[in-house]
Parts: C-alpha cells; sequence; structure tokens
C-alpha cells in the first residue's frame, strides 16, 4: 500500500515539473492565484484564466493517485488528524476552516505559495520568494509547537 | 493554449505531491515537529532541480513550444511579503495543506479539505476586499 516515493524523487519529479511545463507553455506555474480566478469567474477571462484550468487539474492528479493504490475514492477519513490534533470533528472542521483563511489572505498578500514563491521563486533567486518561505517557516513551525504544547497532543 | 493542458498539467503536478506525502496531515505537522524529515527533503530537491532546469531552459530557448516567448518575472518585494508569509504559515500548520495540496486532497477523498478550500477561497476574497479598500483610502 505504501507506493509514495521516496524524497529524491519526488523532490525531483516536482521540481522538474516547472521548467518542463515553463517550456511547454510559457507559464511559470502558482496556484494561490488560481483561487483568485475562481473568486472571480464572472470577470471575462483574463491572461491568468490558465492557472483556473490548472488548479481544477489538481484533484484529478489526487485521484489517479489513489486509483493505482486501488483505493479509488476511498475516503481517506479525517480521524488520523483528529487523533493528533485530538479534537472532534466539529472544532476540526473550524481548524480547516480558519487555517484555509489565513493560507488565502497570506498567500495573496505575500504574492504567493509555497509552489510560485517557495519552489519557482526561490529557483529563480528571488528575494521576495526567499522572504515569504521565512515566513511560511517561521508561521509553520511557530503554530505546531504551540497547538502541541496547547492539546497536549502527541502524535 | 488549450485549456486541456492545462488541466492535464495541474493533474501531473497533483499526482507528484500525493506522491510526495505532501497531502498528508501527519507529513506536515511532522515536518514543523522536525519528527519527519521526508518532506524538507522534497522541497530542497524540487528547488534545487527547478532551479537547474530554468537556467538551463533560459539559455537554450527564448520561446516556449506553444510560441509564447519565455519570461521569468522575480516577484516583486514589499514591506508585507514577510508578513503575508506568516500568516500562510499559521494556516499552513493548522490544516495541514497548502492552495496546492487542499485541491489535490479533495481528489484524494480527503472530504474534510473542503473546508480548508472554502477557506482559501474566502480568504483570497477578503485580501482582495482590503487591498481595494485600502487603495481607495489612499487615492481619496
Amino acid at each position: 500500500m505504501d507506493t509514495n516515493w521516496p524524497f529524491w524523487l519526488a523532490g525531483l519529479a516536482l521540481g522538474g515539473f516547472v521548467p518542463a511545463f515553463a517550456w511547454l507553455t510559457g507559464k511559470t506555474l502558482g496556484i494561490s492565484s488560481g483561487y483568485s480566478e475562481m473568486c472571480s469567474l464572472a470577470a471575462p477571462a483574463g491572461s491568468e484564466r490558465w492557472k483556473l484550468w490548472f488548479a481544477l487539474g489538481l484533484p484529478l492528479g489526487g485521484l489517479a493517485s489513489n486509483a493505482l493504490d486501488g483505493t479509488v475514492w476511498a475516503a481517506t477519513s479525517s480521524t488520523e488528524m483528529q487523533a493528533t490534533l485530538g479534537v472532534s470533528t466539529v472544532p476540526q472542521y473550524a481548524l480547516l476552516a480558519l487555517g484555509g483563511a489565513l493560507i488565502g489572505y497570506g498567500a495573496r498578500t505575500a504574492g504567493g505559495c509555497t509552489s510560485g514563491h517557495s519552489i519557482v521563486g526561490i529557483a529563480l533567486g528571488a528575494k521576495s520568494s526567499l522572504i515569504a518561505t521565512l515566513g511560511f517557516m517561521l508561521g509553520g513551525f511557530a503554530t505546531t509547537w504551540a497547538v502541541v504544547q496547547a492539546l497536549g497532543a502527541t502524535p | 493554449m488549450k485549456r486541456a493542458v492545462f488541466v492535464a498539467g495541474g493533474a501531473t503536478f497533483g499526482f507528484f505531491l500525493s506522491r510526495a506525502r505532501a497531502t498528508e496531515f501527519e507529513a506536515i505537522v511532522g515536518m514543523f515537529r522536525l519528527t519527519d524529515l521526508h518532506l524538507f527533503g522534497v522541497i530542497g530537491v524540487a528547488i534545487a532541480t527547478a532551479a537547474l532546469g530554468l537556467a538551463l531552459l533560459r539559455r537554450t530557448a527564448t520561446h516556449a513550444w506553444s510560441g509564447e516567448p519565455l519570461r521569468f518575472a522575480r516577484k516583486p518585494y514589499h514591506r508585507a511579503v514577510f508578513a503575508g508569509g506568516v500568516l500562510f504559515g499559521i494556516g499552513w500548520a493548522l490544516s495541514g495543506a497548502c492552495p496546492g495540496t487542499a485541491l489535490t486532497q479533495l481528489g484524494e477523498g480527503k472530504a474534510y479539505a473542503l473546508a480548508t478550500v472554502a477557506g482559501i477561497l474566502v480568504g483570497t476574497w477578503a485580501q482582495r476586499r482590503v487591498s481595494a479598500l485600502r487603495a481607495s483610502a489612499q487615492g481619496a
């Protein structure tokens, strides 16, 4: 069942995708701005509309990955996550939605996310991407340690 | 460029994210607790590979296969980049997802990711409202 890739193979695939996609389409990938496109579906399609289609392709990849394991739509339950956080369903969903809102607000403020800033941006040597990624890591470390302390969870 | 190409591109990237375990809550928490360094390895190798590939592409091509000129713009730096990054990081740790993996999780049948995706949409929309209000306040 463990058909996950070792870190080096996954890294080669994700990193290699960036120049391959650029060579094919002339675009550098970014995902958080795909959500902006979802928020402006009513507006006429601009030059960024491809990001919407790219974002909508992502779930298909998740589906294919599961299908390869023979677990099509096996609805990986959220119980593991609940066990890790030590919370029940409703607070869990509230945490997820709150986390999502911070992701959306933060990514658009910083001008990108883990794909556009941390992979593409740093690979291009952009100062803003390095600083944004330092922010991502700092926020993530501080939050995880605070939550673990507060909930006494032991994953 | 046809929409199908971009959908296929997204599907490929989502497949890689899934295989990389970037869609696993435990892997994200493990990364931030330093108990599971797998994702650090993934990100590190991905950055190095992308840097090498992009450098090669810039030297060998001026136009994409699609005919589009190749432009690799660095994202502009401004004062809010770091603060936005920290907010993003808090959300990353709380939800165990980032914008790309939240959508990929949906495809994996993780229904709880609906809450994450809905949150990201609300946050994206709110940021746009706030920056529009700020811009009009400055203009007035």
